[in-house]
């Protein structure tokens, strides 16, 4: 009989996030375990949803640095252009822009360089994003919840409205993706060197 | 005296002492899940193991897969002297802070004559 897997892609997911030195004994951690007790306790379906929260962890302990940094810059940013707003918002977007940028490199950067693999870069990339995202949805919420009064929906309007608030931190994902993918070279280069 | 371990960071070095030669990423897992009586995290664990060593607390080697692992190498860890040194040192503040007290605590008058210093 052919022993149970988990999901391919999540293996190969979890080795991207994981430094060479721990990546074929750490899987086969999360394989044994799969194979010994999760699965025959509790069937497929939920093995799988066990070992994908397990790479979920792995992801988030990688990156959550990186994800708070970009969510905690956006969520300032936006809290300035919802209850200090400027008459040109042009420094705002320009200091906000590039240090969005930044950061996704470095979270790249860092992960390109731990694991060696470029692919890692990326994943550091589309984590932060994706966690970030969560993060700032959150963090956009309680600053609308803790003052909603006429100036504040003003300036919200002024500022590019609620709809780009909560669909940006989602559309950073591509060049997140990017940037972590740059992030991920330089640091498999410097791996290298 | 080095630093204070966390509450995590003595169940993962503990497991370990209690494991012995068996010590490696799985059992020490499953062994921390069992004391703390929770799920706990395979990167959690992973995370902490990797600190500990780069402290100096742990040493590892590796050993041979088998196959219900897919043949994947297993790492192995032990506590060094280090280790043992930083285990004994936070049972010691645990009990100096606890001197005196009968436990578990229900109130003050549970304090008894050698729970002051000095």
């Amino acid at each position: 009989m052919n022993e149970p897997k988990p999901p391919r892609w999540a293996e190969t997911f979890l080795r991207f996030l994981l430094s060479p030195r721990d990546r074929l004994t750490v899987t086969g951690d999360l394989l044994e375990e799969y194979r010994e007790n999760i699965h025959p306790q509790r069937g497929q379906r939920e093995a799988d949803r066990w070992y994908l929260s397990q790479v979920a962890g792995f992801a988030f302990r990688g990156n959550w640095l990186w994800a708070a940094l970009l969510s905690g810059s956006f969520i300032t940013r936006t809290a300035l252009d919802w209850f200090v707003p400027p008459s040109d918002f042009y420094m705002r977007s320009f200091v906000s822009t590039w240090l969005a940028v930044a950061i996704l490199l470095c979270a790249g950067f860092w992960a390109g360089r731990q694991s060696g693999l470029l692919r890692s870069g990326v994943l550091a990339g589309i984590a932060t994003t994706l966690f970030s995202a969560v993060i700032c949805a959150v963090g956009t919420g309680c600053l609308l919840a803790i003052r909603h009064d006429a100036p504040t929906l003003a300036a919200i309007q002024g500022s590019g409205g609620l709809a780009e608030v909560f669909t940006l931190p989602v559309m950073l994902v591509l060049p997140g993706t990017l940037l972590g993918a740059v992030g991920g070279l330089i640091g498999r280069i410097a791996r290298r060197s | 005296m080095a630093d204070i371990l966390g509450t995590f960071e003595q169940a993962v070095l503990l497991a370990v002492v209690r494991l012995d030669d068996e010590a490696y990423g799985r059992a020490i897992l499953k062994e921390v899940q069992a004391r703390l009586q929770r799920e706990v995290a395979a990167g959690a664990v992973h995370a902490t193991l990797g600190r500990l060593e780069q402290k100096g607390l742990l040493v590892s080697r590796l050993g041979p897969g088998t196959e219900v692992r897919a043949g994947r190498p297993r790492r192995f860890y032990t506590v060094s002297a280090s280790g043992r040194r930083a285990l004994n040192d936070a049972r010691a503040a645990a009990n100096n802070l606890w001197r005196g007290f009968r436990w578990p605590l229900k109130g003050s008058y549970e304090r008894t004559e050698a729970s002051t210093l000095g």
